[in-house]
């Protein structure tokens, strides 16, 4: 498992280079929470958030490769950007538990303007 | 008749779905939602999540009226190193105040008492944040007489019921209570904490970068976790409980928590607008929410306990109702 999360990082960071350029990764986890979910997240610098947008499609195909190679279902993408400005600072993708499956991601809206809906499993 | 504050996180997608829901279900208590302004002019006393312009506060504005509902405009920084008091500060506080007016705001919620005094200026209203921290009659009437427009009463004697009875007596403008707010009880970093915040969430920042990032924080759930007492003591509202206010003349009520999800906020305006709710208090508490993956607190369990705070003296050490309570209403989850 750790080589794997490794060679994601590695992959993620690499793809998002040629996508929009000089993108860092550095650090990438998988993570078990208090609630029940379970996830993939990466922290990233020098992303944006129109970056995010123009290449959705492919950053949401990557992000799922990667999350299922490390066993995380990943039925809620998301990037999260720093309030009040355009940088993307975490790539995450979840498997939800029951609670956060309605209370995080069961609003039409984004449940929080910080975070960028990505992919939500219906 | 009961009014309810809404916090909105911001973005407009948030607003529309609050706003439908408190339609569909008719939800009529509901007249006002509150947001943070923008921390290029003031930081808040919560982290601000999204940085409105002016053009969208003007949209979200004219939306929230087609709906019947007011906005707030929250500016509750303790701190801006007296940016305020300077020249500049003034020009800039009294653009932004003239730009929120035109985009029609109807009230802005401010801490410092010299913005209380520039908000006589306009029409909208000067709303007295609880972190302001009037817990007495005396500091109410100081605020009620520079020219509140409502005074949002310090969380620490939500269950001080003589002080708030005085309070509402001694003044001329309307009160108001938070009523979700889990804070420490008569928290010793509440001072501390809300100028760290006030600092983080404007461009005020800290000239080195944090050692300690939140100390406040993570001390204040270390504390209630070794002594979970400390949980019941805090000093929220029961949804049940409102009528209690009502009844001593306080009828505005506001739920904080406007850096939460959208689906929590909803929830917790059906509980408070219903006055009726079956689960774990900490659910619905802004503050600590992490916790209610850990603990339970028994809202039903809790049923009658007004009664004795309304009357309670606070000397915890001599009365010891509140660790008795925690024992019948609180469980630890597995």
């Amino acid at each position: 498992m750790t080589e794997t999360i490794t060679e994601g990082r590695t992959k993620l960071e690499s793809e998002l280079r040629n996508m929009v350029g000089n993108v860092f990764v550095p650090e990438a986890k998988v993570f078990g929470m208090a609630c029940g979910c379970t996830g993939f997240a990466a922290d990233l610098r020098g992303l944006q958030v129109d970056a995010v947008e123009v290449f959705r499609e492919k950053i949401t195909t990557l992000l799922e490769e990667i999350s299922a190679s490390v066993e995380v279902k990943p039925e809620f993408i998301y990037a999260r950007k720093l309030p009040g400005s355009e940088e993307v600072v975490i790539l995450t993708t979840r498997q939800l538990c029951e609670r956060c499956r309605r209370e995080f991601a069961g609003s039409k809206a984004p449940p929080r303007p910080d975070i960028i809906v990505l992919k939500k499993k219906r | 008749m009961v009014s309810l504050k809404i916090p909105h996180p911001g973005h407009f997608a948030a607003l529309q779905e609050i706003i439908a829901v408190k339609e569909a279900e008719g939800l009529d208590a509901v007249d006002e939602v509150f947001m943070g302004g923008s921390p290029d002019v003031m930081g808040s006393g919560r982290g601000v999540l999204h940085a409105p312009l002016l053009d969208e506060i003007r949209e979200q504005t004219e939306y929230a009226h087609e709906h019947g509902i007011k906005m707030n405009l929250t500016m509750n920084a303790t701190c801006t190193g007296g940016h305020h008091l300077s020249f500049e500060g003034f020009k800039m506080f009294s653009w932004y105040f003239k730009e929120l007016n035109k985009a029609g705001v109807d009230a802005v919620t401010v801490a410092d008492p010299y913005l209380v005094d520039m908000l006589r200026d306009y029409p909208m209203q000067a709303v007295v944040s609880c972190l302001a921290y009037v817990e007495s009659p005396q500091r109410a009437r100081f605020f009620d007489e520079l020219g509140a427009d409502m005074i949002t009463v310090d969380t620490n004697i939500n269950r001080h019921f003589d002080l708030l009875e005085g309070i509402v007596n001694a003044v001329n403008c309307r009160v108001r209570l938070i009523v979700n707010e889990g804070c420490l009880y008569r928290c010793p970093f509440r001072y501390s904490h809300y100028n760290l915040a006030s600092h983080l969430s404007s461009l005020n920042q800290p000239r080195a970068p944090l050692w300690a990032p939140d100390y406040y924080f993570d001390k204040c759930i270390s504390l209630r976790l070794r002594d979970p007492v400390q949980i019941v003591k805090s000093a929220w509202i029961r949804p049940e409980d409102l009528a209690e206010y009502e009844a001593i003349g306080i009828t505005d009520f506001k739920l904080s928590g406007r850096t939460k999800t959208v689906n929590w906020i909803i929830d917790c305006m059906r509980y408070y607008a219903h006055r009726a709710f079956d689960g774990n208090v900490l659910d619905i508490l802004d503050c600590p929410q992490m916790l209610r993956y850990l603990l339970y607190l028994d809202n039903k369990k809790l049923s009658g306990s007004i009664s004795h705070w309304k009357s309670c003296k606070k000397i915890c050490n001599e009365c010891g109702y509140c660790e008795r309570l925690t024992k019948e209403a609180l469980t630890i989850l597995k």
